[in-house]
């Protein structure tokens, strides 16, 4: 099924190939859809494009959900160049559920910052497509067009906020430095090409296997493979190919940043783990150290600079890099549980750090992003429920019992260990214990009386809202709020039954080639 | 036990603050009575469990059940007695190989080991001589922390449910017998203590609480990673791949030390220690840090002496208590051949501490200071009747460890009471106490004098037994030990003077004795209050009772601590070193 018979004409496309990328098909034509729309609507009636938006993510949700039912064995379409297998679907979900929960996010969030457009919508919808695109992808060029797909809509994003000054300086700072990502990839993809011979990444890897059966070890192919890892490495922003992270997310309107650190993160890391863990899984003794030591240093990174950040944007940004280096230790066992564990992480990631950047979204004010540290100051009394799930979002980042995010690093942790990667475990944990630092001190930020803030920040504080009557920054319930409900529900109920995500994991099926 | 005794003790404080948040948090009284129902409750349940272990004879408990991932196992009964058994799936891998492996090695084995071992951990809970206890303990300090806690206290119902949550927590450490289960306690624990941290308590709190926290939770990783090194060298050498405690316990006596280190730096393996004693240290250290041991207490007087009151009562009396019963429940039975090799590291560093914190608490002028010094000097004492490694020495420790629980929570609430009155904790501010504070100076000495180990209190009942155990280890440890003992006269009866003996004076006074008419005029409202007495009372009460009729205490502790002792001594015959170790355990009366 997977091939198209010879004798066909060539614009005929069987109708198994269109069902297999369905979910893609549906976010694709969705944004056709919401560009129509857009045009003919009426003025002033953002919020339907929205609901638009999220019907035609709902729809794609339902049938990835379908896929995962019906077929347990994995569907490769295309002749080869995309799998429609479980790691995908599972992927798929995430993006999916990430990008929901940025579409209920954004009615409130752009009208009170002024950017209500309807291009935003087609963008996202467009950029969820490319990482749909990533997240199955068995072919070189497959893997380019999905990252492009994925980019180019995010580049406009983050240059959203156009009379904002720092997100136009953080979108030409990411289409330049994202840009040459590409650049490095593509090179390492015609490298890869140039010495196997192939595209597909089936057939790369049957060379390879072959190559290094035979003891062959070909240089051209690791310098493909570091060419590749560096490329992705700038997309999951793991240091030292992170130095764009911090100014496209403070830059960026929060809703953006919100995709963007999830999404495009899981997307990114579903290429590199089918990519690394098998494709070029021949050549495991060869890049399993450099992946390693990249996965260290922006445990090492992230969590260091984080500690002297003051903009709750660039800290969790640089977390985000953090969490990258955790990842990227699944990346590095290159071995089956270690792919769990990375996708474990991702999903978990997914929960908390929408959360956190949900409740930015909600603070965010008109005009400009909550982003100043002191913002928090207070809030455990003017929002205590947003407090509190603040709280436990930055507790399971920081790897609590009792949040998924624990759980998350459990996982990654004991495959490290008994893959014998002591080293991996061990920076693990000592950059953990360094995260506390900054992640607790959100918390205690929220929850410190204005006393120990300051005396002239207490006067303020005092009288601009006497007995907790929230004069300051009211909050703008709904949707929104219940996104952040639900995302730390889903923390609190994934860290107490692990099982709910693991055994999916368990039934999962990824083709390599 | 078809009734789950312990689950429903464990989720009492839970279902209680549940309960409690539903109460307005206008209505302060109906909350501090819902606070201290629900710890009275829990204090009855603990004691049910309490009575009904010491009612089964031990020999007919001693019968290794409920390990469902120890097949091979199951006919080796492990050294330490469980009862009241609970067990419940909570992640079941399987034992078939999943999906993805199986796609991974298609085709691809050269390139591709085996799949990894199922990972399992279940919600098992137990209890043991030692256990039973710290539960009893734990529940009557958070009673007594419930007592004292004023129905004034800002944000009151808050405080109210994060100390049913440390309840929760506590209690979790303590009956948990599933490794994965017991980290999840011990970490989770940590966050309703690090929020009644930064909630209440003086301006220095914050950076004490975060203080507490990084060195715990930097210590707790280890120990994760400690875990995860238990799992996987256990399940590689004996084929049972499983978190649970009994279990574990039991294979230890086929686990090879000697076997060369299977961990490895990126290929380089380490010379220096075999596995076991790594794994050792990674416990040790966390349970160090929550202890404290001296090179790893620093928290410790930051965090006591920033705290209030009624959190002080149970961080100081039982969270502390978690470090040293970690020792004996983890590292001794699951290490007993590393446990004799770094018993001079542990015991020196006990010595350390039993020393320098006594010497420290010399050196201080805030109250709540002394008092934390003390603490660690005191357990100081109790780590080294631990790793004393024979029956006395351990026994000590556990009495050790419940009449230091009692001691610290009543010292707390005297000095509590005397920071409340005059808003200060300088010893030099204050004196003479005794003539407006009778009642308060009587009921702190016997106080004082069960904390400097006085004969008919209780610490001189563990206090003697743990230096007997270390003679028995090595003259020379209960040598130095005793010093500890001279110099706890020394500073718990300077605080006791400075405070109510000699001139009256009050912070802020100059000349005082003109004063003292109108001060005993206000005797009534100085004086300890009702509240006060209701909590110090029962505190003092135990005190004398098990100062002048120890022999119960000691007999049940006896068999536990017995229990304990036999796992350390597992393995060790093969190495000459610890002969002697070995036969000082056995010619114990």
């Amino acid at each position: 099924m997977a091939s198209t018979a010879p004798g066909y004409p060539l614009h005929f496309v069987p109708v198994g190939d269109l069902l297999g990328i369905l979910p893609i098909l549906i976010v694709g034509g969705g944004a056709v859809m919401v560009l129509i729309w857009d045009l003919v609507r009426p003025r002033g009636q953002e919020v339907w494009l929205a609901g638009l938006t999220g019907l035609f993510l709902l729809a794609a949700l339902g049938t990835a959900i379908g896929q995962w039912i019906a077929n347990s064995s994995p569907i490769v379409v295309f002749n080869g160049a995309y799998a429609n297998d479980r790691f995908a679907l599972f992927a798929d979900f995430v993006v999916l559920i990430t990008a929901l929960a940025v579409v209920v996010l954004s009615p409130g969030y752009l009208r009170r910052r002024g950017l209500a457009e309807g291009e935003y919508y087609i963008l996202l919808l467009a950029s969820v497509a490319g990482m749909l695109v990533l997240d199955g992808a068995l072919n070189l060029i497959v893997i380019f067009l999905g990252i492009e797909l994925l980019s180019i809509p995010l580049y406009v994003l983050a240059g959203f906020a156009r009379d904002d000054q720092r997100s136009q300086e953080g979108a030409m700072k990411y289409l330049l430095l994202g840009g040459f990502a590409s650049g490095f990839l593509l090179y390492g993809m015609a490298l890869l090409y140039g010495e196997t011979g192939h595209t597909s990444l089936t057939a790369i890897h049957a060379f390879l296997l072959r190559d290094a059966t035979a003891g062959h070890i070909d240089p051209m192919v690791l310098a493909a493979v570091g060419l590749l890892a560096v490329g992705l490495a700038f997309k999951v922003s793991a240091a030292p190919f992170h130095w764009w992270t911090p100014d496209v997310y403070q830059g960026s309107p929060a809703v953006v940043t919100t995709f963007m650190s999830v999404a495009t993160k899981v997307a990114a890391f579903a290429v590199f783990l089918r990519l690394f863990s098998a494709t070029l899984a021949p050549y495991r003794a060869e890049w399993t150290v450099p992946i390693a030591v990249v996965a260290i240093i922006s445990m090492i990174y992230g969590n260091v600079v984080a500690v002297a950040q003051t903009s709750i944007k660039r800290l969790l940004a640089y977390s985000g890099i953090a969490q990258a280096g955790y990842i990227m230790i699944g990346v590095a066992l290159g071995r089956p549980d270690g792919t769990e564990a990375s996708l474990y992480y991702l999903a978990a990631y997914a929960f908390m750090n929408t959360g956190a950047f949900a409740v930015v979204t909600i603070l965010s004010r008109k005009g400009e992003d909550c982003d100043r540290y002191s913002e928090l100051a207070g809030l455990g009394r003017r929002e205590p429920v947003l407090a509190g799930l603040m709280s436990l979002f930055m507790l399971s980042l920081a790897g609590f019992p009792l949040t998924v995010g624990f759980f998350g690093k459990f996982f990654l942790f004991s495959a490290a260990i008994h893959d014998g990667q002591l080293a991996l475990a061990i920076w693990g944990i000592l950059t953990s214990a360094v995260s506390l630092f900054y992640y607790l001190r959100v918390i205690l930020k929220m929850y410190a009386p204005a006393a120990d803030v300051g005396a002239v920040e207490e006067f303020e504080v005092a009288s601009v809202s006497p007995e907790g009557t929230a004069v300051a920054a009211p909050t703008a319930l709904g949707p929104a709020v219940l996104v952040v409900v639900l995302a730390g529900a889903g923390t609190i109920v994934l860290g107490i039954f692990p099982a709910v995500i693991y055994t999916l994991l368990q039934g999962i099926s990824v083709v390599h080639g | 036990m078809s009734w789950p005794i312990l689950s429903v003790t464990l989720f009492l404080p839970l279902a209680g603050a549940v309960a409690i948040l539903a109460i307005p948090s206008s209505r302060a009284r109906a909350i501090r009575l819902a606070l201290m129902a629900v710890t009275a409750v829990t204090l009855g349940l603990t004691c049910v469990v309490l009575v009904a272990y010491l009612a089964v004879p031990p020999a007919a408990a001693s019968k290794l059940s409920g390990t469902a991932n120890g097949q091979s196992l199951s006919t080796i009964h492990s050294p330490i007695t469980f009862q009241f058994q609970e067990q419940v799936n909570w992640l079941q891998s399987g034992t078939s190989l999943s999906h993805l492996h199986l796609a991974f090695n298609e085709g691809n084995s050269a390139f591709n080991q085996a799949a990894p071992p199922p990972i399992n951990f279940s919600y098992h809970l137990g209890v043991d001589g030692l256990s039973v206890w710290l539960m009893a303990l734990a529940a009557l300090l958070f009673l007594v922390a419930a007592v004292v806690l004023s129905q004034r206290e800002t944000r009151l119902r808050t405080f109210a449910v994060l100390m049913l949550l440390s309840e929760v927590g506590v209690l979790g450490v303590l009956t948990s017998l599933d490794l994965i289960l017991f980290y999840f306690f011990w970490e989770a624990a940590l966050i309703p203590l690090y929020f009644l941290m930064i909630g209440w308590g003086d301006r220095n709190r914050g950076r004490a609480a975060l203080k507490f926290i990084i060195y715990t939770v930097a210590g707790s990783l280890f120990m994760l990673l400690a875990i995860f090194g238990v799992y996987f060298i256990t399940g590689a050498q004996t084929g049972v791949y499983t978190f649970d405690l009994p279990t574990l316990i039991a294979a230890q006596s086929f686990v090879h030390t000697t076997q060369a280190t299977t961990f490895s730096l990126f290929g380089h393996s380490f010379p220096l220690l075999n596995p076991q004693e790594w794994l050792f240290l990674a416990f040790a250290l966390a349970f160090a840090i929550k202890v404290p041991l001296v090179p790893f207490h620093s928290w410790l007087p930051d965090a006591y002496s920033s705290g209030t009151t009624p959190f002080l009562i149970f961080f100081a009396g039982i969270v502390s208590k978690l470090g040293a019963f970690g020792l004996i429940r983890y590292n001794l039975t699951l290490f007993p051949q590393a446990s004799h090799t770094f018993q001079p590291l542990m015991l020196g560093l006990a010595i350390a501490s039993i020393l320098y914190g006594a010497l420290a608490a010399l050196a201080q002028t805030d109250i709540k200071r002394i008092v934390g010094f003390a603490s660690i000097s005191h357990l100081g004492f109790v780590v080294l009747g631990i790793f004393a490694l024979n029956v006395d020495g351990l026994n000590g420790a556990i009495i050790q460890m419940v009449n230091h629980g009692i001691v610290i929570a009543a010292l707390f609430i005297c000095v509590g009471v005397v920071e409340s009155r005059f808003a200060t904790r300088t010893l030099s501010e204050l004196g003479g106490l005794a003539r407006p504070m009778p009642v308060l100076a009587g009921l702190f000495l016997v106080v004082t004098l069960a904390g400097l180990g006085m004969p008919l209190l209780n610490s001189f009942v563990g206090e003697f037994l743990i230096l007997l155990g270390a003679f028995q280890a090595s003259p020379v440890w209960a040598v130095l030990a005793s010093l500890g003992v001279i110099l706890a006269c020394w500073y718990m009866l300077r605080l006791y003077q400075g405070l109510t003996q000699g001139e009256l004076r009050l912070p802020g006074t100059e000349a005082v004795s003109d004063q003292l008419q109108t001060v005993s005029r206000r005797l009534g409202r100085l004086d300890v209050g009702p509240v006060e007495v209701v909590a110090l009372v029962p505190l003092v009460a135990l005190m004398l009772v098990i100062g002048v009729y120890p022999a119960p205490v000691i007999r049940y502790g006896r068999f536990s601590a017995a229990q304990y002792v036999q796992a350390a001594n597992r393995q060790t015959a093969t190495d000459p070193a610890l002969a002697s170790s070995r036969a000082s355990a056995r010619n114990l009366p």
